[in-house]
């Protein structure tokens, strides 16, 4: 790691130099090894003890089940965790992967799950794989045989309850006639044999142990999976105590890749560019499955004109609310910040108690209480203030009771964190100003704001970012409206994620291909915008840091 | 951690502290007395500060107000509320705790935000120390990388949050669906976003000067972090953890899919049940409930309040 | 500064403790949770927060009989997609009890079985229920309660019931001149329109939302947001707005309508079942009648809904599943039950009758929607609520119906596949 020899730390006291100039990664760390200490390793063992007796602990299921890829992952994981924390080497990364880990996990692999689904037809209907979608047409056509018996059923084994093979008793109703029923097919079993309850149902039988509903339950997979052949179709169980003898009237072929109902004689090939089975006049069956469609959800926001249309006007708005809500709730919150921030006011700790309420109230609830204090005839804002502003009505009102809104919920927010940023400044660098004559204004501009923003400009790029996205600012409220009458689609508040919300989730079914590839795009417009701002902030960084 | 006096490695910085803090010293006691000696001054010097701060309270209240008379009135409903109370009841709080598991709703969000805020500051400041400190390839990639992954909206990727607990569900069922420990562990994912931002631009603006001494000093990386830079950003934890448990006590999108069962479920998602599906009628109890689950928010933030307050440079000098 | 540290210290122990006891408490866990289903099979439910309060009891009585486990969940918000969510990736319930207007969804994405019932459980229901969880020939739940709006009116204000909107308007407006009211009719609208309870005025205009094929079933090919006859509903609506006589407004919102109606300042209010315990706890006298269409136009047809049980597709215990469904659910004791918990018309006849008796409302309501129209559960339904809303909304605004109207149906056949 050291490419300097020896400790000679005389080169480097004066400052900031090797930051900006020297080898990067070599110059702040590690100068010359520190000496392992005790207590150090005494933690260093026990934590990766830890990880070792999790890991082996996870590992148990993972073998059981067979898994062997998870299981290597999870080695490989708990092997590199501890060489990474045994060796000297890679110091950044001993600070990073443990939030890495739980980062990949859990954020990193559903957002890189998700953009995929932006390359298929996924969304309701086209769910599944296509086996799922077979098996769901052909259940979903099973009809009971018309004039066939309703039969009482027991479940029967010739074995032990818990893993015998299973045997269905059905009792016919019309003529009490009990059978016994298994793959193999149903055969009359003699009536001394058996005890037939006054339901019908059968509760003893010679050579059989009968299942009570307890045991039966443990092996439901198995009943629902117990067909018994007939002449005209199969009896199959409903539920525990009853069977019936069904027909699925819609079969899948293999050969011709098509699925025919047998009472019709209609056919629907498989359409794998679709997803779904089509027939010749163009019917779909509704259980389609899940295929890659390539870039036709991109191509479809570029020349969709429902989607494209009012997107320049959204994307403006969309800025708009984004850095009014980040910049209001910003100011706000630093000139409360400010105000409180001196050592002769008194009172201090009540007022930032009462001050972080809206921020400690679930947002969820206070959105729609807000939503209702916006009410034009009911709601508190018109009536405390006299007013009859239609608020959610008109474009522009809606726009600003959505900023006012976010300024009530956010700006508390800023105000904590602008309050903990203010001490980090030293009081002596604002009151040397002060003694050089400079006015508070003076001061606040010179001194205090640019340090804050070294504090704070990272987060303010992120809370911008929050909030191009804060779907539930609009939908809790507004819900992107108001609407003009002949376009139900765009409303004057909505954003761009209300308005994929909308297009996605409001059609005939959820669609999650198209939201996923708007997501993108939208992803990609404040990822540059982030990058361009963030760029800008290396410079501040490397001036003070 | 270490074994080491903490005096050695911050020796060296202290002078240079105190050479800045010299100058204004001088100042401070004048200012002292040109405030406390006119009273016409006062306003000038520390009475707007209480305008401002009585201005931005009733501006925080007024509609938590609202609230709170929708919880005091027995009618309970959203729209039958005016801004003062009408009635003095104390029923919805009653049937809040008899009609519902609130209690172990409330137990449960203690447990999973508590956990959760406590763990993400920890690694988070871990990330944080690497990014403001430590000069390395894919740093700043790795900084915007952070900072885009929370972009992406959290509805679509339910989906792939079911993918993996399904099968974690399977496999471990201790730390599947309807647990705690799951959705601590779901929560750890969004651990290093925002708050390894706030904290890196905490840890940038400390003089490097602190940590570079005590390395030359002799102080191994681990001993710079847990000795001289922790205590250093005591204020930004205090403000990371409490804004972290906010935003996990918050929750709901995601805690609402996770936990189904009546007893393992949070503040959050208990609460949303109340008022949905009812069309209204649960107000009351639901303003109650909602009032409740400010109150732990409002003693974390007590308990942290003194770290967040006491000066930076105030610990730097006095060590 | 020791204090600080201490702090930190506490803080940084705290997060290990948190993350150690993690471990911890794992380790004894599956061991125990492992033997317990190997003793007797689980069920799972999923429902809405109010039904699980009133299944609970009887779900749990199902399990003691039977030997088995019975867990029902309540899924807050969202419960029909999380449900076809968890269904598909395995992590799904059993049994899922919701709306019949899922069952196009739920069919589509292969997530529940159709039911069968025997003919005589059959004949138990009412035909309507029956009807509307009947999907593409199937039945797809098990139904047990039905819902509509219907009219209900503050006897104190109103004691008549009005015959035609003409006469509840005329009624509504001299209460507000005397004073005795601030709002004519309690019809909720909101911002973005409210499709659901609009629909007894649209369909008494001579609106339709789809055709029915040969079978019965409804066409989503012939839809009839933006044909002529929706044009002039809309306009009738139109008249009764804010820029006309006032009785329908935007301000109206589902939060406030009920609690408007409590607060004695309306007279009428259009609602389902579930306002009325509301209205019993606000002590007003109050009757319900039909929701009243337009002088010399159709019949003033609400949307009837059914809530139903249905087996999920990919349950762990489908057997179990279908036991409870079709043998339980079926008898009058559970239907009486729910509705003890939630005063909704129980579809099943027998519990009905049982009913009906004690409670006079009842009847009423199902008299109010005796002309009513099954809510289509058919997928292209989904695509009717947002647009039909907002054309609503903005038409009682003020806006020209023609103009709103196109534009609406031009979105929704846009939205149908």
């Amino acid at each position: 790691m050291s490419t300097l020899p020896g400790p000679g730390p005389a080169p480097q006291a004066p400052g900031r130099g090797p930051a900006r100039s020297g080898p990067p990664d070599t110059s702040r760390t590690a100068r010359h090894h520190a000496p392992i200490t005790a207590t150090g390793l005494a933690v260093k063992v026990v934590l990766l003890g830890l990880v070792a007796g999790i890991a082996i602990w996870a590992a148990f299921p993972l073998v059981a089940a067979r898994l062997w890829g998870g299981l290597a992952v999870l080695a490989a994981t708990t092997v590199g965790l501890c060489y990474l924390y045994l060796t000297r080497r890679h110091i950044p990364a001993k600070y990073l992967v443990p939030g890495t880990i739980f980062l990949i996990a859990f954020q990193v692999f559903p957002v890189l799950y998700t953009a995929s689904t932006a390359f298929t037809n996924f969304g309701d209907g086209h769910r599944g794989s296509k086996d799922d979608a077979v098996v769901a047409i052909e259940t979903s056509s099973v009809k009971q045989v018309p004039g066939s018996a309703e039969y009482a059923l027991a479940i029967a084994t010739t074995g032990d309850p818990a893993t015998g093979p299973l045997v269905f008793l059905v009792t016919d109703p019309a003529t009490g006639r009990v059978s016994a029923g298994d793959a193999a097919g149903l055969r009359p079993l003699d009536a001394a044999d058996v005890t037939v309850a006054g339901s019908g149902r059968v509760t003893a039988a010679k050579g059989y142990t009968v299942l009570n509903v307890g045991q039966a339950s443990v092996r439901s997979e198995e009943i629902t999976a117990l067909v018994v052949p007939t002449s005209g179709g199969a009896v199959r169980s409903n539920g525990l105590s009853r069977a019936y003898e069904g027909r699925a009237v819609r079969a899948y072929d293999r050969g011709c890749d098509c699925v025919t109902d047998g009472e019709t004689g209609k056919t629907w090939t498989a359409d794998p560019d679709a997803g779904a089975f089509v027939a010749a006049d163009g019917e779909r069956l509704a259980q389609g499955w899940q295929v890659g469609v390539g870039f036709k959800n991109f191509a479809r926001v570029l020349t969709d004109p429902n989607i494209s249309g009012p997107f320049f006007g959204t994307l403006l708005w969309n800025f708009a609310f984004a850095i009014g809500s980040t910049g209001f709730t910003f100011a706000l919150g630093m000139a409360v910040a400010l105000a409180l921030h001196s050592p002769r006011m008194r009172g201090t700790n009540l007022y930032r108690v009462f001050l972080i309420l809206p921020y400690a109230m679930p947002s969820f609830a206070m959105l729609l209480v807000w939503r209702d204090m916006f009410n034009t005839d009911f709601g508190l804002v018109n009536n405390l203030f006299g007013l009859g502003v239609d608020w959610f009505g008109e474009a522009w009102s809606a726009r600003l009771a959505v900023l006012l809104v976010q300024l009530w919920l956010g700006y508390p927010y800023m105000f904590l964190v602008t309050t903990g940023a203010l001490q980090a400044i030293p009081k002596e660098l604002t009151e040397a100003t002060s003694v050089d004559g400079a006015s508070p204004w003076q001061s606040f501009r010179a001194v205090t704001l640019p340090l804050l923003l070294v504090a704070l400009s990272p987060l303010l790029i992120a809370s911008f970012a929050y909030n191009f996205n804060n779907i539930n600012a609009i939908w809790l409220t507004t819900e992107g409206g108001p609407f003009a009458p002949d376009n139900p689609t765009n409303g004057a508040t909505d954003l761009l994620i209300t308005y994929t919300y909308r297009l996605a989730f409001g059609a005939q079914g959820a669609e999650f291909g198209l939201a996923a590839a708007v997501s993108i795009f939208i992803f990609a417009i404040v990822a540059t915008v982030s990058a361009v701002s963030f760029r800008r902030t290396r410079q501040q960084e490397e001036v003070y840091s | 951690m270490t074994t080491r006096p903490s005096a050695g490695p911050q020796a060296p910085a202290a002078p240079a502290v105190r050479s800045d803090a010299a100058g204004p010293r001088v100042g401070r006691p004048g200012a002292a007395v040109r405030g406390g000696r006119h009273p016409g001054r006062w306003f000038t010097q520390v009475g707007w500060r209480h305008v401002v701060g009585v201005l931005a309270v009733a501006f925080s209240l007024f509609p938590i107000l609202f609230v709170l008379s929708a919880a005091l009135n027995p009618l309970g409903t959203l729209s039958s509320t005016e801004l003062l109370p009408t009635g003095a009841s104390l029923s919805n709080f009653g049937d809040l705790f008899e009609r519902t598991e609130f209690g172990r709703w409330f137990l449960n969000s203690l447990l999973v935000a508590g956990g959760a805020s406590c763990a993400s500051i920890f690694l988070s400041s871990l990330a944080a120390y690497a990014f403001s400190r430590m000069r390395f390839a894919g740093r700043r990639f790795g900084l915007l990388t952070l900072l885009l992954i929370q972009m992406f909206p959290q509805f679509l990727a339910i989906v792939a949050i079911f993918l993996i607990f399904t099968r974690v569900t399977d496999l471990w069922p201790s730390i599947g669906f309807n647990t705690p420990w799951g959705l601590l562990l779901l929560y750890m994912g969004g651990a290093l976003g925002m708050n390894t931002w706030l904290m890196k631009g905490f840890f940038d603006t400390l003089p490097r000067e602190l940590d570079e001494s005590a390395t030359m000093d002799g102080a191994s990386h681990a001993q710079v972090f847990f000795r001289i830079m922790l205590p250093l950003v005591a204020p930004i934890l205090a403000v990371t953890a409490l804004l972290s448990f906010i935003g996990t006590i918050n929750e709901f999108m995601i805690a609402n899919v996770f936990l189904t069962d009546t007893g393992s479920k949070t503040l959050a998602v208990g609460m949303f049940g109340l008022v949905a599906g009812e069309r209204n009628n649960n107000f009351g109890i639901f303003a109650a409930g909602t009032l409740l689950t400010a109150v732990p928010t409002v003693l974390v933030f007590q308990l942290l309040q003194r770290y967040i307050v006491s000066g930076l440079t105030a610990g730097a000098v006095k060590g | 500064m020791r204090i600080r540290t201490a702090g930190v210290v506490t803080v940084l122990g705290l997060a290990l403790a948190a993350s150690g006891c993690g471990g911890d408490n794992s380790k004894d866990e599956p061991a125990a949770k492992a033997t317990s289903p190997a003793a007797s099979g689980k069920l799972v439910i999923w429902a809405d927060d109010k039904r699980t309060a009133a299944l609970k009891p009887f779900a749990e009585k199902f399990g003691q009989e039977n030997g088995v486990t019975v867990e029902v969940q309540a899924v807050s918000k969202d419960l029909q997609t999380n449900f076809v969510t968890a269904s598909q990736q395995g992590s799904g319930p059993d049994v899922v009890v919701g709306a019949h207007d899922w069952i196009g969804n739920l069919v589509q994405n292969g997530a529940i079985d159709p039911v069968q019932l025997a003919a005589e459980q059959k004949s138990g229901f009412n035909e309507t229920a029956i009807k509307a969880v009947t999907f593409n020939g199937q039945l797809y739940g098990v139904p047990y309660a039905t819902e509509n709006v219907a009219l209900i009116r503050n006897t104190a204000l109103a004691p008549e019931a009005p015959k035609t909107i003409e006469e509840l308007v005329a009624t509504g407006k001299k209460l507000k001149a005397e004073k005795k009211a601030s709002e004519i009719l309690c019809l909720q609208s909101g911002q973005n329109g409210d499709a659901y309870h609009i629909y007894p005025l649209y369909t008494s205009a001579g609106g339709y939302l789809f055709g029915t094929a040969a079978n019965g079933d409804y066409d989503p090919k012939d839809l009839g947001v933006g044909k002529p006859e929706s044009i002039e509903a809309f306009t009738k609506i139109g008249k009764l707005g804010e820029k006309g006589d006032g009785a329908l407004k935007r301000s109206i919102t589902g939060e406030n309508s009920i609690a408007t109606f409590t607060g004695k300042k309306c007279a009428f209010l259009v609602s389902g079942p579930w306002a009325i315990a509301d209205a019993k706890k606000a002590g007003i006298s109050y009757d319900i009648s039909p929701v009243p269409g337009f002088a010399g136009g159709k019949a003033a047809q609400p949307f009837v809904g059914v809530q139903a049980f249905y087996v999920a597709a990919k349950g762990k215990n489908k057997a179990l599943a279908q036991e409870f469904v079709t043998n339980y659910v079926t008898t009058p004791e559970l239907a009486v039950a729910l509705y003890q918990a939630e005063p909704r018309p129980p579809a099943l006849t027998a519990a009905f009758d049982q009913v009906k008796g004690t409670d006079p409302d009842l009847a009423k309501f199902s008299e109010a929607g005796k002309d009513g129209q099954v809510l289509p559960a058919i997928p292209a339904m989904a695509a009717i609520w947002d647009p039909f809303g907002k054309a609503e909304a903005a038409v009682i605004g003020g806006a020209d119906p023609a103009k709103t109207v196109t534009a609406a149906g031009k979105t929704i056949s846009g939205q149908i596949k």
